[in-house]
């Protein structure tokens, strides 16, 4: 391909996609590995109990809330 | 489909067209976010599941590493729901 063809809106439009999936992909491994550890404290089962997962999703859900909440808070400081 | 696709119309083994580029980054791009799945998946079921490495894996360690595996694919799920499906 025509090297200018790399910088082309098509191909900046299929960059920044897949930058935004990275990076949600990279958010959901994060708090994956966070909420692992804080909910699955025994060995792993043949299924999740219900504690289990109501606790991971939880806890995804007030990571995002604490984020919000930090934000503000740093806001608040300025 | 996109004006590059007139390209491939015309091949040479030296050109790439965006439309291969495009296969060729996001093949990187999965094979990358595997090989980091994989590590990250080794380490928590190595803490949960070796807990005392003896001579060789026993058929218990070898069950619960399966069962950690696949829940811990479960559990990323569960996150990515809670996450962008915006449930209660």
């Amino acid at each position: 391909m025509d090297l200018s063809e790399i910088n082309s809106p098509d191909m900046q439009k299929f960059y920044s996609e897949e930058q935004q999936r990275a990076m949600v992909n990279e958010m959901v491994a994060k708090l994956t590995s966070e909420c692992w550890d804080k909910c699955i404290t025994g060995t792993p089962g043949n299924k999740f109990s219900s504690s289990e997962s109501n606790c991971l999703s939880n806890c995804a859900q007030r990571y995002v809330e604490m984020t919000m909440l930090i934000m503000k808070r740093f806001q608040s400081m300025q | 489909m996109d004006s590059f696709s007139n390209h491939s119309s015309t091949p040479s083994s030296r050109q790439l067209s965006a439309h291969d580029l495009k296969n060729q980054l996001k093949s990187q791009l999965a094979l990358e976010y595997a090989q980091q799945f994989l590590e990250t998946v080794r380490g928590k079921c190595f803490e949960k599941c070796i807990t005392k490495p003896g001579s060789s894996l026993s058929g218990s360690e070898s069950s619960c590493i399966s069962r950690c595996v696949d829940r811990y694919i479960e559990a990323t799920g569960i996150i990515s729901k809670a996450l962008f499906s915006g449930q209660q």
